[in-house]
């Protein structure tokens, strides 16, 4: 019997066991994926943009995503739409393969209602703890994940317990002059991007070599924060975790109304089955795994799924909302910076801006906005060669398509921007379970709704509006945005809501599970609203949060 | 919408639904792809010619690497399906006719088949997957000597694959 099982070794399973496993508790991790070293990571495109080498294939495992067909809606499979919500399915999970690009949110963003008020069709209420509760623990995580970054004192960047980042920001390309300028000129302020990246070694972990290739791929220096690098292997190093790799959690057992007794996991490779037990279950899956887990889990004293007498189990999933542009800064008329510089591989960009994280205008009134991350298109070879070959709809080949790749690599570099604003939680996005599609282990999979709001749309098109000029200002060329309601696939929030009541909530301020008391959900499932940043600084401080409340009650059911 | 990618596959081909198609599971596929190999490779000598800036379909050994990549139990088995049941369309399309045509004439059918919602979306996949094969590191076996790589002026990140992903 371990004092804790969790299950899914990503951001938060990994701050979870870290934590535990320092504490002096026997924990043991379920991950479904395997374990892949440091070493075993390659830039491989083929394998990992183009393949599912760490995903499941889509034709065992998927998700089936409702559209609106005719004023009907209609549950497509993922392997007939090609479209993915996998992320990363190895040990560490999708921490290992994303860009590191880290923010904290607002102290706003604790309060979006009571700040702004209800907005009509979103689901909008406010967390039940504040930023200030929150703070020690973004700073542990910046600590322990080890974000790099320097901070810039602006309106909407939060207080900071520390003065500064201790590790320096990552280097950067020379476009960020042009950038710093450009946005002068306008009077926007850019701010140095914190990136969970380390730029100097740190405790066995190399400092990043610029590999030119780092969001979708894993780290093989160990510079990035995944939390396999950072929390996982310094736990295992502890001697009290148990690693279960290839243990694919089907359903949670309970013998009794307020309790969780084992977890039924199914060994990926051989097919058997067994049972693991514990004192306390931590659900990490990733939001909408973790509700799937929680509503394939229902049993005699839950029909309604694990832990759902409030019926909000999977309601209100959230990603995060806006869209992107884009635009390309060409030799022929390249100013300020010269091009070879430019050229320059690898090197980060590593400028965000918040000016218009919240808007309170005389003419455009106030209303929540968001924030805008900048990069450079990713560098994956395939992906820019194969993109744009056509022209009014007729595919480009022979002389004229080798021409046209030619000049898209040698003669420009297409720089980017990212900007992320709240997902209004509403009615029509929510995970349930498929009535017919079933895993390939037996288990129905997750029905995904992913409408967004049209306030989502109205802030992203708001604010790609300012970066469109910023593009324009640096010379940039073609340049074009767009805003969708397409959900973010790798940034999924919400399906656990937690509150202190619990008729509308889930869990409860320490996400526990306010009806099975030894149940917590660590990732980002209980996130009320999401903030106008990507979710992992959050993600990583909730679950050291969450652990540190977990210990406590150990510590009360020892005495 | 995001399309029904099977539906669309199944009933774009005037073929119709195929047996093979409609089981869902390909055997032998060695079989299949033999008997439109000789058309795979005439449409991808024709997007990649000799003597263009981008290293052509044969040096680039295209249809090999499109005969390994779809061989893997990991490959999407309803592309695969598509990429066999689009050059059997284009073969009936012509007769039987395309591989033996002039250039021109090849370029003539190509666009024709272009028109068609179903061609236009199988002639996209066929440049995807070479493109594949050009830009993806040698170790797959097309980019020889990463002739793709030079071409663009850009390479391929550190660490390389030693292992080639098929292998697993
Ligand atoms: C390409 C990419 C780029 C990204 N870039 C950024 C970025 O720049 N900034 C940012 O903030 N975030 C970014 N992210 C998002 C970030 O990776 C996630 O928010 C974070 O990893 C989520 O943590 P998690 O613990 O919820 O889930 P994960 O880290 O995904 O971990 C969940 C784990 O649970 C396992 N699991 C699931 N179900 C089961 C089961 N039934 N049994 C056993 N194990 C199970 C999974 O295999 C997985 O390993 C990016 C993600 C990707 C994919
Ligand atoms: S070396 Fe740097 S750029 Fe490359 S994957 Fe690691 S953190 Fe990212």
């Amino acid at each position: 019997m371990y004092d804790v099982v969790i299950i899914g070794s990503g951001a938060s399973g990994g701050a979870v066991a870290y934590t535990l496993c320092k504490a002096g508790y026997k924990v043991a991790v379920l991950e479904k994926g395997r374990l892949m070293r440091r070493e075993a990571f390659s830039k491989d495109e083929l394998a990992y943009c183009r393949r599912d080498l760490v995903t499941p294939n889509l034709f065992d495992e998927y998700h089936t995503i409702e559209e609106k067909v005719e004023g009907k809606w209609v549950a497509t499979p993922t392997h007939e739409s090609g479209w993915s919500f996998w992320n990363g399915n190895i040990v560490g999970g999708s921490s290992n393969l994303m860009s590191g690009m880290f923010h904290r949110l607002h102290p706003d963003d604790f309060r979006l209602k009571s700040k702004y008020g209800a907005i009509k069709g979103a689901n909008i209420e406010d967390w039940p703890i504040s930023y200030d509760d929150l703070e020690p623990y973004y700073t542990l995580a910046e600590e322990l994940v080890g974000i790099s970054g320097h901070h810039i004192p602006h309106r909407y960047e939060p207080k900071r317990s520390t003065p500064n980042f201790s590790q320096p920001p990552t280097k950067e390309n020379a476009v960020v002059k042009l950038l710093d300028k450009s946005c002068e000129n306008l009077g926007f302020t850019p701010l140095v991007t914190p990136r969970a990246v380390l730029s100097k070694d740190s405790n066995g972990r190399k400092a990043c070599y610029y590999s030119n290739l780092c969001g979708s791929y894993g780290c093989s220096s160990g510079a990035k924060g995944s939390a396999r690098e950072s929390l996982i292997n310094p736990a295992l190093a502890t001697g009290n975790l148990t690693l279960l790799t290839n243990s694919h959690v089907k359903r949670l057992q309970s013998d009794s109304q307020d309790k969780v007794h084992a977890a039924l996991v199914v060994d990926t490779i051989t097919g058997k089955e067994r049972y693991i037990k514990g004192k306390i279950f931590v659900v990490a899956a990733q939001s909408h795994e973790s509700a799937r887990l929680l509503l394939n889990s229902s049993n005699q004293y839950h029909p309604k799924g694990l832990g759902n007498s409030s019926g909000e189990l999977g309601k209100n999933l959230i990603f995060s909302g806006g869209g992107a542009g884009q635009g390309e800064l060409q030799k022929e008329n390249l100013k300020q910076i010269k091009f070879e510089d430019l050229m320059t591989t690898g090197l980060f960009v590593n400028r965000s801006i918040l000016d218009w994280y919240f808007i309170d205008h005389w003419w455009d009134g106030k209303f929540k906005g968001g924030s805008v991350e900048f990069m450079f298109e990713h560098q994956n070879l395939i992906s820019r060669a194969r993109k744009d070959n056509e022209v009014k709809g007729k595919l480009v080949w022979g002389k004229a398509l080798g021409e046209r790749v030619e000049k898209r690599f040698q003669e420009q570099k297409s720089i980017r921007f990212e900007i992320f604003n709240d997902w209004l939680p509403n009615d029509d996005c929510f995970v349930s379970l498929d009535p017919t599609h079933k895993d390939k282990y037996g288990m129905p999979v997750g029905k995904l709704r992913v409408e967004g709001h049209p306030q989502d749309i109205k802030v992203g098109k708001y604010i790609a509006k300012k970066c469109e000029k910023i593009l324009v200002e640096m010379g940039a060329k073609e340049v074009y945005s767009s805003i969708s309601s397409s959900p973010s696939t790798n940034l999924v929030a919400g399906g656990c809501r937690f509150g202190n009541n619990p008729k509308h909530s889930v869990l409860n301020k320490y996400c526990q599970s306010h009806d099975v008391k030894n149940l917590f959900v660590a990732d980002a499932s209980f996130m009320p609203t999401g903030g106008s940043v990507a979710y992992t600084w959050t993600i990583y401080a909730n679950a050291f949060r969450v652990a540190d409340h977990i210990i406590e009650q150990l510590n009360i059911t020892k005495i | 919408m995001k399309i029904k990618r099977r539906a669309f596959l199944v009933l774009g081909s005037l073929l119709g639904l195929s047996p093979y198609l409609n089981a869902q599971v390909i055997n032998g596929f060695q079989k299949e792809f033999k008997e439109v190999e000789k058309t795979l490779y005439a449409v991808q000598d024709h997007m990649f010619p000799e003597g263009c800036p981008l290293p052509s379909a044969q040096a680039m050994y295209m249809t090999q690497f499109l005969y390994d990549t779809m061989q893997h139990h990991s490959f999407d088995k309803d592309i695969k399906a598509f990429v066999i049941e689009g050059a059997k369309e284009l073969q009936k399309r012509e007769k039987g006719k395309f591989n033996t045509m002039s250039s021109k004439e090849k370029e003539k059918a190509l666009r024709a088949y272009e028109e068609t919602r179903y061609g236009s979306s199988w002639l996209s996949r066929i440049m995807t997957l070479s493109m594949e094969g050009m830009f993806s590191d040698p170790i797959y076996g097309s980019n020889t000597k990463e002739a793709g790589w030079k071409a663009l002026g850009s390479y391929g990140s550190f660490p390389r694959p030693k292992t080639k992903y098929l292998e697993s």
